[in-house]
C-alpha cells in the first residue's frame, strides 16, 4: 500500500518550506501516493492552489496547519522558541472548523500562537480536528530525556481538545538520540504504546527532494536575518523531503524495531487510518468551483424570484432616462432580455445587485464611481449606474463580460475617487461585515483580500547574499544591476553563488500583503471558507489570495482609487464655486469638437490616459474624432499592438495613404471603425459569431482558445467547416484564420477601453471648456505623470495666471480665482510648501485675515521655518506691498521675523492670546539688497519643489540663444530631418514597449515654452546614460521627424548637462564642439 | 595487529562489503580484514556546503553523508569455544570447536 504523508511544509510555510503546493502535488502523485497533506506552518495561505492541483492530479487533499502553541500562558517565551503541534482537519466538518479556529486566532491574539486559553475559549472548534504530536511538540523534549512522566504530564493538558491524537514517530535520520533520530523516534513509538495512545509515522516534510536543503538553509537564515551557520539552521541533513512508499515503509521498520516493536505493521495502519479519517473532498470542503453570492435579502429582496424581479424592474426603470426614440428604446429592451436570460440562467442576479448597490452607496455620499473592464460590455451595468459607457452605441458585448458557458464570475472593477477610497470600504463593511471576531460562530460577507509577495531577482539576491555573507555593497552592485549587465558585477565565486542560490529562491512566497484594492463578497457563510487575518489598515483580510478566492466562487470586487477621479471631482466643484454652475459631468455629449481639437492639437499634459510622450505622438498621428476613435486610440497604445505593429496599417488607412483591406462584405460592419483592422475582443467574437452562426458566448469561447497552440488547433478544426458550411469560400476563410489567428492574442478587450475612454474624455473635456479648473484639480490631486512643475506650466501655456502663495488667499489645496476683468488665476496651495503639517495650514487658514507679518507669527500658529518659507516664497509680498525696487524687501521681512521670535518666548497657544499684551517690534527697511531673481527661484524650488516666478531656463537664455537653442513652441516650424538644440527640465522618462524590442528612452524636456520630446535609440542611450537620468537641466541635441500634423519628435544624438555646459561656454566663450 | 597511528583511512573499491539497503558487512581497516557485529546507530549527515564554495557550482546532495556506527572484530579473531564445568569439583575445561 503506497504511504501517505501527513505532514508537509510548502513554499507557504512563509521562509520555511522550499516547494510549491503544486510541485509537492505533482511529486506524491509521480510516487502514487493516494492522497497528500499539506500542513503549512502557522496558516492555510497555500490551501486552495494545493487543493486545486490534488484535483488535477487525481489526489485526495489532507489539509492542516503547524502551529506555536505556549503552554505556559505566559507571553516571556521568545515565538520562534516555542514548541509546536500539527492540527489537521477532520473529514467531517473540520476544514471549517479549521478556518474558524484560524481566524480567531488571528483577530483575537494577534500572532499564530496557541494558548490553553484559547483553546478553552474557542474548544467548539477543535471538535473535529486530529492533533499530530511531532518533532517540535511540547513533550518532544522530555521524551528525548527519558521523562516519561513528565511528557505524559504536558500531552495531558491538550488532551481534552480536539477530536484525536496521535505521536508522530519522525525519524531524519539524525545523529545522537535527540528529536530526529531513530532512537527518539522509537522511544516516541514506545511512549505511544505505554499510554495507550495513537502512533503514526510521518517525515515532516519541508522539501520536495534533497537537493533542496541549501534552499532552505538560504529560508532559514532569511527568516531570522542570521548569517548561515550550523547553529542557525534547522536541519543537519537532507532527510525531510516527500519520501517514497519503500523508503518510508523502511524508516517505519527500523523505527518499530527502535521500538520493541517486530515489524511496522501496526505503524503504518494506524498511519493509514489516520490519513482517511482526514480526506477532504475538493469541491464540497474546500468549496472549488462553487459560487456563493449575497443573499437576496441582503440586496433587498426576499426570495430568488423576487431578486430576479428586482434586477429587471430596476434595469427597466432607467431604460427611458437612458435611451431616446422607439427604437433605441426597442433594442434597449431586447439587449436587456437577452443579457437578464443570461443573468438568470447563471444565478448572478445578487452579483448585479450588490455592486449597484455599493456604487448607490458610493455616489450618495457624492462619490465618484465608474466602472473598468470588461463590465462596461454589460447594459445591466450601464442602467444599474454601475459604468457610463452606453454599451450599444459603441458595439460592447455582454458575452465577454458574463457567458453562460463560463461558469465563473464575471470580474467588475469600479474606480473611485482616490482619496475617498477607504470611505467605500467603511461603507461596505459596515453593511456586509460583522466586527465581533471574538463571538464563535459569528458571520460576515466581506473581507479584504491577501496578495502574496513573492522572491524576485532583488530581493533573492539580498536574502542569498546576506545569508552567505556576501558584502552589502557587493549585494547592492549586483541586486541594482539592471537585467543583462548583472553577470559583469559576478566575479567571485561567492557572488556566482548568490546568483545560483538567488534564482532558486525566485518565485516562492515570502511575505502576505493586502491586495490594493480587492474586497470580497459572499453570503454568511464567508467564515466558514476562508481564514481571515486583521490587515495593516485594520480591515479584516482573506489569507488567500485573488485567484484563490475566485476558485471558491467569491464575489472579487476591485475598488480602485483613481486620482483621476478625484481631480475630475475637484474641478467640479470649482466650476459650482467660482461659476456657480453644476455640471454632470457622466452625462456631456461625446460629440463635442471642441474637445476632440483640443485632443488633436496634442496639449494633453493632465489628461487621463493620454498625456504621455508616447501618447502624445499617437493622438497626433490618429487625430481623433469621435469617441470610438479615442477608444481606439487606447486600444492602440499597448504593447500587444506595438510589438505586433498592428498601428501602421491603421494609421496608413485612416489618412488614406493605402486602401481599407476588408476581406468579405459580411464583416464589413464589424471592421469599419478601425480601418479594416482588428483591434478587439469583441471584433474576434462577431466575426466567428458571422461566419459561422454560432451564438456569441461559444464565439467568446472560441476567441479565448485562440491564446494558446492547441486552442487555436481545436478552433481551426471547428472553423473551416463551420464557415465552410455557411458559404464562405476557401480563400475567405484563409484570410480571415489568418488574421483572428495573428491578432487574436493582441487585442483589446473594448469594453474595458472604452470604460478607460470615458474618463479621458471627460477630463478633455473639462480642460476644453474650464482648464483653471481642470488644471486646479490636476495640482491639488496629482493624478498623472508628470511633475507639478509641469503642470504648471502647462497653466501658463493655456493662458491662465498663477497666483502666487498668500497668506490671506492661499487655501489648502489649488484654488481657481476670477478677476473683475474675467482673467482666470490659479492659486498655489498652501499644502505645496514643504514642511508644513495639515493641522498648521489648518490654523493659518482659521485665523484669517492677517495684517502684517507680526500678526500672522502671533495668531497663525505656524512654526517659524514655516513662516520663513512663506516669505522667501513670497506668501507676504502683497500684505506688505513688496515690489521690486521698492522701499522693503524679502530680506527686511526676515529680519522682522528674528526680531520677532527675540521677543518674549512663548508657546504657539500663549502667542495667540497675548497678541494685544507686546507691541511688535517695528518693520522698517533694512537696507539690505533685495534677492535675486535667481535666489527667488531657488528658495521656491527648495521649498515648493517647482519654480514659479521664473522658469529655471530663463538663466540661461543668453546662452541658448547664443549657441542657437530651439524653443519647444518654435519646433513644429523646424523642417523634419534637421538637427535641432533643444534645452529644458526633465520632466519625464519612459521606457515603453516598442515594436523592435531594443531598450529605447522616451525623454521629455519642458522649456517653459512647452515640451519636447526626444527618443533615445539604444547605442545613444548607453552612450549618454548617466546624463540621461542624473541631469535636470539638460542641452540635447537631435535630428526631427515629423510624425503627424501636429506632432514633431526628436532623434537625440547627444545630451549634455545644461549647467556644465553653460560653466564651459562661460569659462571660454568659444563655440562649443556639439 | 593494526598500527596505532592509523585513526581514519579512505577505503579501496571493494573493501568495504555492503548488503543494499541495509549497510556495511565487512571491511579493511589498516590492512586487517573486519566483520560488523551489531550497528549502534546509523545516521545521515549534509550540510556546510557553504564552506565548500569554490567556482559558484555546486551539487547539493553530493555532500550527504550516511554514518554507521558499528562494533566490529577482525576476522579470525573470533572463535568458538565450549566451556565445560564439573558441578562436583568445581574444574573448568576448555575445547575448542
Amino acid at each position: 500500500m503506497s504511504f501517505i504523508h501527513l505532514h508537509t511544509a510548502s513554499a507557504f510555510s512563509l521562509k520555511y518550506g522550499t516547494t510549491q503546493p503544486a510541485d509537492l502535488v505533482e511529486r506524491a502523485s509521480q510516487l502514487e501516493a493516494p492522497a497528500l497533506a499539506l500542513t503549512d506552518r502557522d496558516g492555510l495561505l497555500g490551501a486552495i492552489r494545493f487543493t486545486k492541483a490534488c484535483l488535477e492530479y487525481g489526489i485526495a487533499p489532507i489539509i492542516g496547519v503547524n502551529l506555536a502553541i505556549n503552554l505556559h500562558d505566559n507571553h516571556t517565551a521568545q515565538e520562534k522558541k516555542l514548541p509546536r503541534l500539527t492540527l489537521i482537519a477532520g473529514s467531517d466538518g473540520g476544514w471549517r472548523d479549521l478556518v474558524r479556529l484560524m481566524s480567531s486566532l488571528n483577530l483575537s491574539t494577534g500572532a499564530p500562537v496557541l494558548t490553553l486559553d484559547f483553546l478553552e475559549r474557542f474548544s467548539q472548534y477543535t471538535e473535529n480536528l486530529y492533533v499530530l504530536h511531532g518533532l517540535d511538540s511540547p513533550m518532544a523534549p522530555a521524551i528525548a530525556a527519558h521523562r516519561n512522566d513528565s511528557a505524559l504530564a504536558i500531552f495531558n493538558k491538550t488532551r481534552d481538545f480536539f477530536k484525536a491524537h496521535a505521536i508522530e514517530c519522525v525519524s531524519h535520520l539524525a545523529k545522537g538520540d535527540g528529536p530526529g533520530s531513530i532512537t527518539h523516534a522509537g522511544r516516541s513509538l514506545i511512549f505511544a504504546r505505554d499510554h495507550d495512545i495513537d502512533a503514526v509515522i510521518t517525515n515532516a516534510v519541508r522539501m520536495r527532494g534533497p537537493e533542496d536543503g541549501p534552499v532552505a538553509d538560504i529560508l532559514d537564515c532569511a527568516r531570522q536575518l542570521v548569517p548561515l551557520h550550523p547553529r542557525h539552521i534547522g536541519r543537519t541533513n537532507a532527510e525531510a523531503y516527500l519520501k517514497s512508499t519503500p523508503a518510508m515503509h523502511a524508516l517505519a521498520d527500523e523505527i518499530a524495531r527502535a521500538g520493541g516493536e517486530r515489524n511496522a505493521r501496526a505503524l503504518l495502519s494506524t498511519t493509514r487510518a489516520w490519513a482517511e479519517q482526514t480526506l477532504l473532498s475538493p469541491t464540497r470542503d474546500i468549496g472549488l468551483g462553487s459560487i456563493h453570492l449575497p443573499e437576496a435579502h441582503v440586496v433587498g429582496a426576499e426570495s430568488a424570484q423576487q431578486m430576479r424581479a428586482l434586477l429587471r424592474q430596476r434595469s427597466e426603470a432607467k431604460i427611458n432616462w437612458r435611451y431616446n426614440g422607439t427604437q433605441a428604446v426597442k433594442s434597449a429592451r431586447e439587449r436587456l432580455d437577452d443579457e437578464l436570460a443570461i443573468v438568470a440562467t447563471l444565478g448572478y442576479e445578487s452579483y448585479f445587485l450588490t455592486v449597484a448597490d455599493i456604487a448607490d452607496m458610493a455616489r450618495e455620499r457624492g462619490i465618484r464611481v465608474s466602472a473598468r473592464g470588461s463590465g462596461a460590455g454589460s447594459l445591466i451595468c450601464h442602467l444599474l449606474g454601475i459604468s457610463g459607457v452606453d454599451p450599444l452605441a459603441h458595439g460592447l458585448l455582454m458575452e465577454r463580460f458574463c457567458s453562460p458557458l463560463r461558469r465563473a464570475l464575471p470580474d467588475i472593477d469600479i474606480d473611485v475617487e482616490s482619496h475617498r477610497r477607504l470611505e467605500i470600504y467603511d461603507l461596505v463593511f459596515k453593511k456586509y461585515g460583522d466586527p465581533r471576531w471574538d463571538i464563535p460562530g459569528n458571520q460576515s460577507r466581506c473581507a479584504t483580500v491577501a496578495s502574496f509577495d513573492t522572491y524576485r531577482t532583488r530581493q533573492s539576491i539580498r536574502d542569498a547574499g546576506a545569508a552567505l555573507g556576501l558584502p552589502a555593497a557587493e549585494i547592492n552592485l549586483i541586486a541594482k544591476s539592471p537585467y543583462g549587465l548583472r553577470e559583469n558585477n559576478v566575479k567571485t565565486p561567492l557572488a556566482k553563488m548568490v546568483i545560483t542560490m538567488a534564482r532558486r529562491l525566485e518565485g516562492l512566497p515570502r511575505h502576505l500583503s493586502m491586495h490594493p484594492c480587492a474586497v470580497v463578497l459572499s453570503d454568511g457563510g464567508l467564515l466558514d471558507r476562508v481564514p481571515l487575518q486583521r490587515n495593516a489598515s485594520g480591515y479584516p483580510m482573506v489569507e488567500f489570495d485573488k485567484d484563490d478566492v475566485e476558485d471558491i466562487g467569491l464575489l472579487k470586487l476591485d475598488i480602485l482609487g483613481v486620482r483621476m477621479q478625484s481631480s475630475i471631482s475637484y474641478a467640479l466643484t470649482e466650476i459650482s464655486r467660482v461659476h456657480k454652475e453644476e455640471i454632470d459631468i457622466d452625462a456631456i455629449s461625446l460629440d463635442d469638437p471642441h474637445t476632440y481639437e483640443l485632443i488633436q492639437s496634442t496639449k494633453t499634459i493632465g489628461i487621463f490616459q493620454i498625456e504621455s510622450p508616447g501618447q502624445r505622438e499617437l493622438v497626433g498621428k490618429l487625430e481623433p474624432q469621435t469617441f470610438t476613435d479615442l477608444i481606439i486610440d487606447i486600444s492602440l497604445f499597448r504593447p500587444g499592438p506595438v510589438k505586433s505593429d498592428m498601428i501602421s496599417p491603421f494609421l496608413k488607412s485612416r489618412h488614406g495613404w493605402s486602401a481599407r483591406k476588408i476581406i468579405h462584405p459580411d464583416l464589413y460592419e464589424i471592421l469599419r471603425d478601425t480601418e479594416g483592422v482588428v483591434v478587439f475582443h469583441e471584433q474576434v467574437i462577431s466575426i466567428i459569431a458571422t461566419m459561422t452562426h454560432c451564438s456569441l458566448a461559444h464565439a467568446d469561447e472560441m476567441r479565448r482558445a485562440l491564446g494558446n497552440r492547441e486552442g487555436q488547433q481545436r478552433v481551426c478544426d471547428w472553423f473551416y467547416p463551420a464557415a465552410t458550411e455557411h458559404g464562405y469560400a476557401l480563400e475567405v476563410i484563409n484570410e480571415v484564420w489568418e488574421v483572428l489567428r495573428a491578432f487574436a492574442s493582441f487585442g483589446f478587450c473594448k469594453a474595458h477601453a472604452a470604460a478607460f475612454a470615458f474618463p479621458t474624455y471627460q477630463s478633455a473635456w473639462l480642460k476644453t471648456h474650464y482648464p483653471a479648473a481642470f488644471l486646479a484639480g490636476v495640482l491639488t490631486h496629482d493624478p498623472g505623470m508628470y511633475p507639478k512643475r509641469l503642470i504648471l506650466d502647462e497653466v501658463r501655456q493655456m493662458g491662465i495666471a498663477i497666483a502666487p502663495l498668500d497668506v490671506n488667499y492661499s487655501d489648502q489645496s489649488y484654488r481657481v480665482e476670477i478677476t473683475e476683468d474675467g482673467t482666470q488665476s490659479i492659486r498655489i496651495a498652501l499644502s505645496t510648501l514643504n514642511g508644513v503639517s495639515a493641522d498648521e495650514i489648518q490654523n493659518i487658514i482659521a485665523s484669517r485675515p492677517y495684517k502684517d507679518v507680526a500678526d500672522f507669527y502671533y495668531r497663525s500658529g505656524a512654526s517659524q521655518p514655516v513662516i520663513e518659507s512663506l516669505i522667501l516664497t513670497g506668501a507676504f509680498d502683497r500684505l506688505h506691498g513688496i515690489v521690486k525696487g521698492g522701499p522693503l524687501n524679502r530680506r527686511d521681512l526676515l529680519l522682522h521675523l528674528s526680531d520677532l521670535t527675540k521677543g518674549p518666548t512663548m508657546s504657539s497657544a500663549l502667542r495667540s492670546q497675548m497678541t494685544l499684551g507686546f507691541d511688535a517690534p517695528a518693520l522698517e527697511s533694512s537696507g539690505l539688497p533685495d534677492l535675486q531673481s535667481n535666489e527667488i527661484v531657488a528658495h521656491e524650488v527648495q521649498r515648493l519643489g517647482m519654480d514659479i516666478t521664473h522658469h529655471m531656463l530663463e538663466f540661461y537664455s543668453h546662452f541658448l540663444n547664443s549657441i542657437g537653442a530651439i524653443k519647444s513652441s518654435d519646433l513644429l516650424s523646424v523642417r523634419s530631418a534637421s538637427t535641432v538644440l533643444v534645452a529644458g527640465v526633465r520632466v519625464s522618462i519612459q521606457t515603453p514597449p516598442v515594436r523592435s524590442g531594443k531598450r529605447v528612452i522616451f525623454l521629455t524636456l519642458n522649456d517653459g515654452h512647452g515640451c519636447s520630446d526626444a527618443t533615445f535609440f539604444s547605442d545613444i542611450a548607453s552612450e549618454y546614460l548617466s546624463t540621461i537620468y542624473t541631469s535636470e537641466l539638460v542641452l540635447l541635441r537631435g535630428v526631427t521627424r515629423r510624425t503627424g500634423a501636429r506632432g514633431i519628435s526628436i532623434r537625440a544624438t547627444g545630451i549634455w548637462d545644461l549647467r556644465a555646459a553653460y560653466e564651459k561656454w562661460n569659462t571660454q566663450r568659444s563655440t562649443l564642439a556639439i | 595487529m593494526t598500527p596505532a597511528h592509523v585513526r581514519a583511512q579512505i577505503a579501496q573499491p571493494g573493501e568495504v562489503l555492503a548488503d543494499g539497503a541495509s549497510g556495511p558487512i565487512e571491511f579493511s581497516f589498516g590492512g586487517r580484514r573486519f566483520r560488523i557485529h551489531a550497528v549502534l546507530s546509523r545516521w545521515c549527515e549534509a550540510g556546510g556546503w557553504w564552506n565548500r564554495i569554490s567556482d559558484g557550482n555546486f551539487h547539493p546532495d553530493d555532500q550527504a553523508r550516511a554514518v554507521w556506527k558499528v562494533e566490529a572484530t577482525p576476522i579470525g579473531t573470533v572463535q568458538t569455544f565450549e566451556l565445560e564445568r564439573d558441578d562436583l569439583t568445581g574444574v573448568w575445561i576448555i575445547k575448542s570447536i
